[in-house]
C-alpha cells in the first residue's frame, strides 16, 4: 500500500515564504484531496510532493515505489502527438522509444482514448481530450501513487465529472491512492478519503475532514450536505486559527463534521 | 490549421461543392493576391516607363533584367559568383551561430555572463554593417576571411541576444513536468529546453540569414573579393548595367526565397507551438 508523508515543510518563492511547516499524511491506500483558497500554495506543496522542489525545511517520506502527476492544464509537450506525450515519462526513465510507444497505447486505452486521437497533437485535443492523455502519461509509468493538481479546474461541469468518475475507476482497478489537489470542494467530496484543508498564505494545513461513507460511492445528496457543513465549519477554523495564530499541526482526523476543531 | 474536409468526400460531392464554392474562392482569392500583383505591375511599369525615358544604358528594361539574370542562372561563371557568395553566408552564419549561439545558451542559464555581455552586445548590436566592413578592410585587406568576419560580428549578437531571450522565455513549466517525472537537468535540457529554445530561434536565425546576405554583398562590393557583389562592382566599371541590375534581381529574389521558404514557415510553427503553450 502506497502513502506519503510531508513533515513541517517549508519553502520560501522568490525571498517569500510560501509554505510554513506545513505536514501532510497521506495514509497507506488513501486518496486525500487538498483544498484551500487560491494562493495558498497548494501547487507548490504539490511540487514537493513529486520531487520538483526540494523544500527549504522538513522532510518528504514517500511509502511507494512510484508516482505519476497530472497538472492543472495538462502540460502536454506541444511539439509531440498524444501517443508521444503518453510515452514521455518512460522515455526519460530510459525505455526504448518503440516499446515506449507501445506501452503509451495501453496506457491510452485505459483512459478510454480512441487509436485516431493518439496521432493528434495537442493543439487538435479538446480539453477534456488533453486532461486523459495527461492522466494516460501519469499512468503509462505504472504508478502506485498520483499526483493530481487541479487537473479539470479549467473544464465545464459535466466533463469534470466524467474525468472524476474516470479517475475514481482508475483507482479502484489500478489501486493507486494519492493527493488530489482542487479548490472545488463537492469534486474533494467525491473523489477522497478524507480531505486536507490549507489555510491562507501556506500557514498549514487547518484540519482533515471525512465526508461519510467510502470515496466513489457517496451520493450527491450526501456531498451536497457535506459541502454545506464543511464550508461553515472551515470558517469556524479559520476563525480558530486566527487566535492562536498557529496552524494546526496535522493528521487530525475528524471522524464526524462539525464546527469543531480537530486534536 | 486550416482543415481539409472536402478532400475526404466523395468524389461527385466534392465536385459540387466545388462548383458552388468555386465563385466564393475565386473572390478570395482576388482579394488575396490582387492588391500586391496591382502593386507589383505598377513597379513594373514605372520601370519600364523609366527604360523608355532614359533608354536601355540608363535603365535596362524588366525583360533585358530578366534576360541577363537567366543568363546567370544558365552559366558555369554565373553559378560559380553566386555559389561564393552563398558558400560565405554558410560558413559565416554556422560561425556565429556557433559562437553567438553557444554563448547565448550559457548566458541564457547564467545570470553572471548575461550581465557581463549585456552591453557589450549592445555596443556590438550599435555598430553599423558598414562600418565593419570599412573597419575589417584596413584590418585584414581585401579578403575572404576579412568579409567573414564582418558577417559574423555583424549577425554573432543578433543570435546571442535571440538565444538568451529564447532561454529566459521558454515555459518552464513542461520541465516541471518532465522533473516529476524523474527527468534530471540534462535530460530536462535535452528533451523540453532545447525544443522550445529552437523554436524561438528559427525566425531569427531566418531573419540572420537575410542580413547575412545582404551584408556579404556590401563587403563583397566593397572589398572586390569574388561572390555577387564583386560581380556588382564589375559590371559597374565596365558599365554594364544589364549585368549589374541582374545580380540586384537575383539577390532580391534569393532574399524572397529565403523569406518565404524559410523565416515565414518557420515563424508560422513557432506561432502554433506558442498558442498552445499554457
Ligand atoms: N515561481 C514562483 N516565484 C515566486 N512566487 C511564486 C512562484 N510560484 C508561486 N508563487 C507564489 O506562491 C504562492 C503559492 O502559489 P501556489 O502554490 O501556486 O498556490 P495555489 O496552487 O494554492 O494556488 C502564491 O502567492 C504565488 O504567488
Ligand atoms: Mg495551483
Amino acid at each position: 500500500m502506497s502513502g506519503m508523508t510531508l513533515a513541517t515543510i517549508s519553502h520560501a518563492l522568490a525571498g517569500r515564504k510560501v509554505l510554513d511547516t506545513v505536514s501532510l499524511v497521506v495514509r497507506p491506500g488513501e486518496m486525500v484531496a487538498l483544498v484551500g483558497p487560491s494562493g495558498c500554495g497548494k501547487s507548490t506543496l504539490a511540487s514537493v510532493a513529486a520531487g520538483i522542489l526540494r523544500p527549504d525545511k522538513g522532510r518528504v517520506l514517500r511509502q511507494y515505489k512510484r508516482h505519476g502527476m497530472v497538472f492543472q492544464q495538462s502540460r502536454l509537450l506541444p511539439w509531440a502527438d498524444a501517443r508521444e506525450n503518453i510515452a514521455f515519462p518512460l522515455i526519460v526513465g530510459g525505455m526504448a522509444k518503440r516499446e515506449a510507444l507501445a506501452r503509451a497505447e495501453a496506457a491510452a486505452e485505459a483512459v478510454a482514448l480512441l487509436p485516431e486521437d493518439l496521432g493528434k497533437m495537442p493543439d487538435q485535443l479538446s480539453g477534456g481530450m488533453r486532461a486523459r492523455v495527461a492522466i494516460a502519461r501519469a499512468l503509462s509509468i505504472e504508478p502506485d501513487f498520483l499526483i493530481f493538481d487541479e487537473p479539470f479546474a479549467a473544464l465545464d461541469p459535466a466533463l469534470r465529472r466524467r474525468l472524476q468518475d474516470l479517475v475514481l475507476e482508475l483507482g479502484e482497478v489500478r489501486g493507486f491512492g494519492g493527493l488530489f489537489i482542487t479548490h472545488d470542494l463537492s469534486e474533494a467530496a467525491r473523489i477522497a478519503d478524507a480531505i486536507a484543508v490549507m489555510e491562507r498564505k501556506g500557514k498549514g494545513i487547518l484540519g482533515r475532514l471525512t465526508p461519510p461513507g467510502t470515496r466513489g460511492m457517496r451520493s450527491d445528496d450526501t456531498i451536497f450536505a457535506f459541502v454545506q457543513d464543511a464550508l461553515y465549519a472551515e470558517t469556524l477554523l479559520t476563525d480558530l486559527v486566527n487566535v492562536d495564530e498557529r496552524a494546526v499541526p496535522l493528521d487530525c482526523a475528524c471522524d464526524s463534521l462539525g464546527p469543531r476543531r480537530c486534536c | 490549421m486550416t482543415e481539409r474536409p472536402l478532400i475526404r468526400a466523395p468524389l461527385r460531392a466534392r465536385v459540387g461543392e466545388w462548383f458552388e464554392m468555386a465563385p466564393v474562392l475565386a473572390g478570395q482569392a482576388v482579394l488575396w493576391a490582387g492588391p500586391p500583383l496591382l502593386g507589383l505591375a505598377l513597379f513594373l511599369g514605372l520601370w519600364q516607363w523609366g527604360h523608355l525615358t532614359y533608354g536601355a544604358f540608363i535603365l535596362p528594361s524588366p525583360m533585358q533584367t530578366l534576360r541577363a539574370a537567366f543568363g546567370v542562372l544558365t552559366s558555369v561563371e554565373g553559378w560559380v559568383i553566386l555559389g561564393a557568395t552563398i558558400l560565405r553566408v554558410m560558413i559565416a552564419l554556422t560561425l556565429s551561430a556557433v559562437l553567438g549561439g553557444g554563448l547565448g545558451l550559457l548566458a541564457g542559464y547564467g545570470w553572471f555572463l548575461r550581465a557581463m555581455l549585456a552591453p557589450v552586445a549592445t555596443i556590438l548590436l550599435g555598430i553599423p554593417a558598414t562600418a565593419w566592413v570599412i573597419l575589417t578592410m584596413i584590418w585584414f585587406g581585401p579578403s575572404h576571411g576579412a568579409i567573414l568576419f564582418t558577417m559574423a560580428i555583424v549577425t554573432g549578437p543578433i543570435l546571442y541576444i535571440g538565444t538568451v531571450d529564447a532561454v529566459l522565455t521558454r515555459d518552464r513549466r513542461l520541465e516541471d513536468m518532465a522533473a516529476s517525472f524523474g527527468a534530471g537537468r540534462f535530460e530536462r535540457f535535452r528533451r523540453v529546453a532545447l525544443r522550445q529554445i529552437l523554436a524561438t530561434l528559427a525566425p531569427v536565425l531566418g531573419i540572420t540569414l537575410a542580413l547575412g546576405f545582404k551584408v556579404a554583398i556590401m563587403a563583397e562590393l566593397v572589398s572586390n573579393v569574388a561572390g555577387i557583389g564583386a560581380a556588382l562592382a564589375k559590371s559597374r566599371a565596365h558599365m554594364d548595367i544589364d549585368m549589374a541590375l541582374a545580380y540586384v534581381a537575383l539577390a532580391v529574389m534569393g532574399l524572397l526565397a529565403v523569406e518565404h521558404g524559410i523565416i515565414r514557415p518557420m515563424q508560422r510553427r513557432a506561432g502554433q507551438w506558442r498558442r498552445i503553450g499554457s
